[in-house]
């Protein structure tokens, strides 16, 4: 079946996005036969320059220009390059995609993401009580709404104890001066509410899962991150075996009824083996390649349930595969930077 | 007494050890790849024991400090119970 697949986030540098190991992992697949669409944001997006894995490249407007506008240009693009399929891979946009799905759908363009009131049940602020419902285990946490609240907080986590943001961030801090610092820093950013967690001794897991329809686990890939840079994020990771986390996976996509592809973030606690949810991404991981190593091919998964294809679970993902990401160079010349710029598209 | 690995742990032939459910990998000499293989194959501490004094040719007590401190090894990583 030739089909014609958009990715968003396609920036990738020491903080990338997920759109590339998306694309790769859909050019992997032998029986795979399409075009690739790469949606980016600005000229400057590093993945939108990579044409071995891109056959179309589009700007689109940023999510806080309105929904009109990326349904407008999303009609431009489909107009002359028939879209099958949208992956969308950030946070940040997802609730624009939310709101467009019928759109979309009516224009014959399929996703396969959860609804608003399914994502926010996993937001940090609103994690803690899905946790308690669904009796899922998370470390303490107590959500600030305003500033009287922050010393009780403190009083009722004591030290030491994570500062979070309600997006992204976290710092561990061992004194009110440096908490004082992180919360007034989240506050100015984001405004509230901030969040204050008890961190759990123990070692953190990652998993990368796909539910379906009804929150089922059909695909999953569990690993441990081995290198991070200084933001946290992974440069090297191994997959692991590990039943338990496979068993808590389920459970929590089941209890959110989630369907679509997320990230869920998991501490072992050393004493009690006991586990813990950090938090769940809405979306697949930036290090969603090392999936296909794995044989889980996790964005096939999700493009065939979106086709509204007909899935069976995956087998258990293999052990012990490793990825270790390094940033390399792309040279291209100026009129791709000249189409971008002049006309926000470019076709390999 | 049977020593027994907590989880799922594959050795390569160079010693290279792996534990499936937690990603940790570590690396064996001969004799902790010798003691790993024998509790693979479910043998006793006494008849570790004998293996190692056998197959090294030390008297019981270097082998039975060798068995102790590769033990109190897995013991520390969590990977064997008794």
């Amino acid at each position: 079946m030739n089909l014609n697949i958009a990715i968003t986030g396609l920036h990738a540098t020491d903080n990338p996005a997920p759109g590339i190991g998306v694309i790769r992992c859909l050019l992997h697949d032998e029986n795979w036969n399409g075009k690739i669409i790469g949606l980016g944001y600005d000229v400057y997006d590093t993945g939108i320059y990579d044409k071995g894995l891109l056959d179309h490249t589009y700007l689109i407007p940023y999510p806080n220009q309105g929904v009109d506008q990326l349904l407008e240009r999303i009609q431009y693009i489909h107009h002359h390059i028939p879209i099958d399929v949208i992956i969308p891979t950030l946070d940040s946009e997802l609730a624009i995609f939310q709101r467009i799905k019928q759109n979309l759908k009516d224009m014959g363009i399929s996703m396969f993401i959860p609804s608003k009131e399914i994502v926010n049940k996993r937001s940090k602020q609103n994690l803690v009580s899905f946790c308690e419902e669904a009796k899922i285990s998370t470390p303490k946490t107590v959500v600030i709404h305003e500033q009287g609240q922050f010393q009780k907080a403190i009083d009722e986590i004591g030290f030491p104890l994570f500062v979070k943001g309600v997006f992204y961030d976290a710092y561990k801090c061992k004194n009110i001066s440096d908490t004082s610092h992180y919360f007034d820093e989240f506050r100015k950013k984001w405004g509230f509410p901030v969040l204050l967690q008890k961190p759990v001794n123990g070692k953190e897991y990652n998993v990368c899962c796909v539910g379906g329809v009804d929150g089922e686990l059909l695909g999953s890939v569990s690993i441990r991150k081995v290198g991070l840079t200084d933001k946290g994020k992974a440069w090297s990771a191994i997959t692991i075996r590990n039943e338990k986390l496979t068993e808590f996976s389920k459970k929590i996509l089941k209890k959110l009824k989630w369907n679509g592809p997320c990230e869920l973030e998991i501490m072992v606690e050393e004493r009690t083996g006991e586990l813990f949810l950090l938090e769940i991404n809405p979306r697949f991981p930036a290090w969603i390649y090392l999936c296909t190593g794995a044989d889980q091919n996790l964005p096939k998964l999700v493009v065939d349930l979106a086709l509204g294809k007909k899935v069976s679970a995956l087998p258990p993902a293999k052990s012990g595969i490793t990825f270790v990401r390094h940033a390399t160079d792309m040279v291209c010349p100026l009129d791709y930077i000249e189409n971008l710029t002049i006309k926000g598209e470019l076709h390999y | 007494m049977e020593l027994q690995f907590k989880s799922e742990l594959t050795i390569s032939e160079s010693g290279f050890l792996f534990d499936h459910s937690t990603g940790l990998t570590y690396t064996l000499n001969s004799t902790g790849q010798f003691i790993f293989r024998k509790i693979q194959d479910k043998q006793n501490a006494m008849h570790i024991l004998n293996f190692v004094m056998q197959e090294f040719d030390v008297s019981e007590e270097t082998a039975h400090k060798d068995l102790d401190d590769f033990v109190r090894q897995l013991k520390e990583f969590d990977l064997v119970s008794r």
